[in-house]
């Protein structure tokens, strides 16, 4: 499953991220498509470290190597030097009505420029108000309101990190009355608004559609397919009355399904296997990977067939 | 009703503060929608629970020795007074639980209607304070032979209590007897120097688990 970009062997074709990076390009289709990756966990490390597995790329959760002194940001170093990496966060808090925190955004700068990473992620969502943080990805409501503001603090933070910011779909348990856009809609819209990428959750598609009662293939098809500039997959629980996106299981098959038609829609996209709970050996989750590899070659992976 | 939250900056403050609040929320009907499956208050609470269980994690990882002591019930009980009292203003989990001992020594049971100060608080703050100092030592940069080393003092022998846990042992609440300890790191690795144990050992131990690896 992966190639970095010097490493072992050079399945996928991957295009190093460096030849992208710190351009201070926005996406609208020019992201280099990594490959496929995962999320980089500690337990893995010592292996990661010894094998120098063939996986394409690394997502690291940007908070856990923020601090330059800590063994982890250690670790993180070294395997920079064999892979690609690319940040994916939990505490921007683009959707919230606190200023934007500009020491949290001036590390996160020395982080993406010292790993080099072609693009920051991170969710829409809002983590906290009043100088509060949550540590959850809380729903904004859908309206004109919130769009103007997330896309104003999207383009600020693009200018900020010098370099693309892509925003995933979280995973939604509730929806609000205020609501007057569809999240397809509102997705699109900041997408385009903002100049910025999408991540493409298709577990947490899953996951709301569920909760919510709408299609997940409406809004595959409804988004803006030249934006997504990566992909997640990962499994939830269903708790019969709900599902909620605990990355805690193999991807189950009905987002196998929609990745299939999320790879045929937007050509294919760097895709990250997400696994934070019951971690498994990270041998299994290549297998998952050679799993998302296989599928993305069915369905037509780098055909170019963005809408 | 006019109270109800439309704006986003109006959502916002009323979501956080029914998220924080342990008691009963109003309007959630009147923000939030039914499913075909919950109600508005039901599917409100996913995101209520789950701020708990995430930050409760956290601090389980973080206080392993106290989680010990005290049994996870009791812990908790502690953990989400802190949590209610104290929410998190850092970005990164990893400063969560930082004011955990000192909000202990603040509100500490025994003295909250004027009774004297009982033993086992005095055990249970100075082990949240040797299980914080330990983690700073920890997640900081190698200090050396001759670097700057962290003192701890306390009056019982926490240190031996916390490695015992942290080796799987069962160990009893020790009792009181001051300390006075050194914490330096080396090679990944926090040294606890006792020179008041016999020999002058230094117990070394790892990182515990991470909350947020």
């Amino acid at each position: 499953m992966r190639l970095p970009c010097h490493g072992p062997d050079g399945r996928g074709g991957v295009i190093a991220p460096r030849e992208a990076a710190g351009t201070g390009i926005r996406t609208g289709g020019t992201a280099p498509h990594l490959g496929f990756g995962l999320g980089l966990r500690g337990p893995h490390i010592p292996y990661i470290r010894a094998h120098r597995p063939p996986v394409d790329f690394f997502e690291i959760i940007s908070e856990n190597h923020l601090d330059p002194r800590s063994d982890r940001r250690r670790a993180l170093d070294e395997i920079a030097e064999h892979y690609p990496i690319v940040l994916h966060g939990v505490s921007l808090s683009i959707g919230s009505i606190d200023p934007l925190d500009r020491d949290y955004l001036s590390r996160l700068k020395r982080l993406a420029d010292a790993v080099d990473t072609p693009w920051v992620s991170d969710h829409v969502c809002w983590t906290g108000v009043l100088g509060v943080h949550t540590h959850d990805l809380l729903p904004i409501p859908f309206t004109e309101e919130a769009l103007a503001h997330v896309v104003r603090r999207a383009r600020t933070v693009q200018d900020v990190l010098e370099r693309p910011l892509v925003l995933e779909n979280p995973s939604s348990y509730v929806e609000f009355r205020a609501s007057t856009l569809t999240e397809w809609d509102f997705l699109g819209r900041l997408a385009e608004e903002a100049d910025c990428g999408l991540l493409l959750d298709v577990n947490n598609v899953q996951v709301s559609a569920v909760n919510h009662g709408f299609d997940p293939e409406v809004y595959l098809k409804a988004l803006p397919h030249h934006r997504v500039t990566q992909m997640h997959l990962a499994g939830h629980t269903d708790y019969g009355t709900h599902l909620v996106d605990t990355h805690d299981a193999e991807v189950p098959g009905r987002v196998w399904e929609l990745y299939r038609l999320a790879v045929e829609l937007t050509g294919g996209a760097a895709t990250v296997i997400e696994r934070d709970d019951g971690l498994p050996p990270f041998r299994a989750l290549e297998a998952e990977l050679d799993r998302a590899r296989s599928v993305a070659a069915t369905a037509g992976a780098g055909t170019g067939r963005r809408g | 009703m006019d109270d109800v939250p439309r704006s986003l900056a109006d959502i916002q403050r009323w979501m956080q503060a029914a998220l924080l609040a342990p008691g009963r929320v109003p309007y959630l009907a009147e923000v939030f929608t039914a499913s075909a499956t919950q109600s508005a208050e039901e599917r409100f609470r996913v995101y209520h629970r789950g701020y708990r269980l995430r930050l409760l994690r956290c601090m389980r990882l973080r206080y392993p020795a106290m989680l010990h002591l005290l049994g996870r019930e009791l812990f908790e009980r502690f953990a989400l007074d802190h949590l209610d009292a104290n929410p998190s203003r850092s970005p990164v989990l990893d400063a969560l639980g930082d004011d955990f001992p000192d909000h202990l020594a603040r509100t500490r049971p025994d003295t909250a209607d004027g009774g004297p100060p009982e033993e086992w608080i005095d055990l249970l703050i100075d082990l949240a304070r040797f299980e914080r100092d330990f983690t700073t030592v920890l997640d900081g940069p190698d200090t050396g032979e001759d670097g700057d080393a962290l003192l701890f003092e306390a009056r019982f022998p926490v240190h031996r209590y916390a490695a015992a846990v942290r080796h799987g042992q069962e160990p009893e609440p020790p009792g009181a007897q001051p300390v006075r300890l050194s914490l330096t790191r080396r090679d990944g690795t926090v040294v606890v120097h006792d020179p008041t144990d016999a020999g002058h050992r230094a117990h070394r131990a790892t990182a515990p688990p991470s909350p947020a690896a």
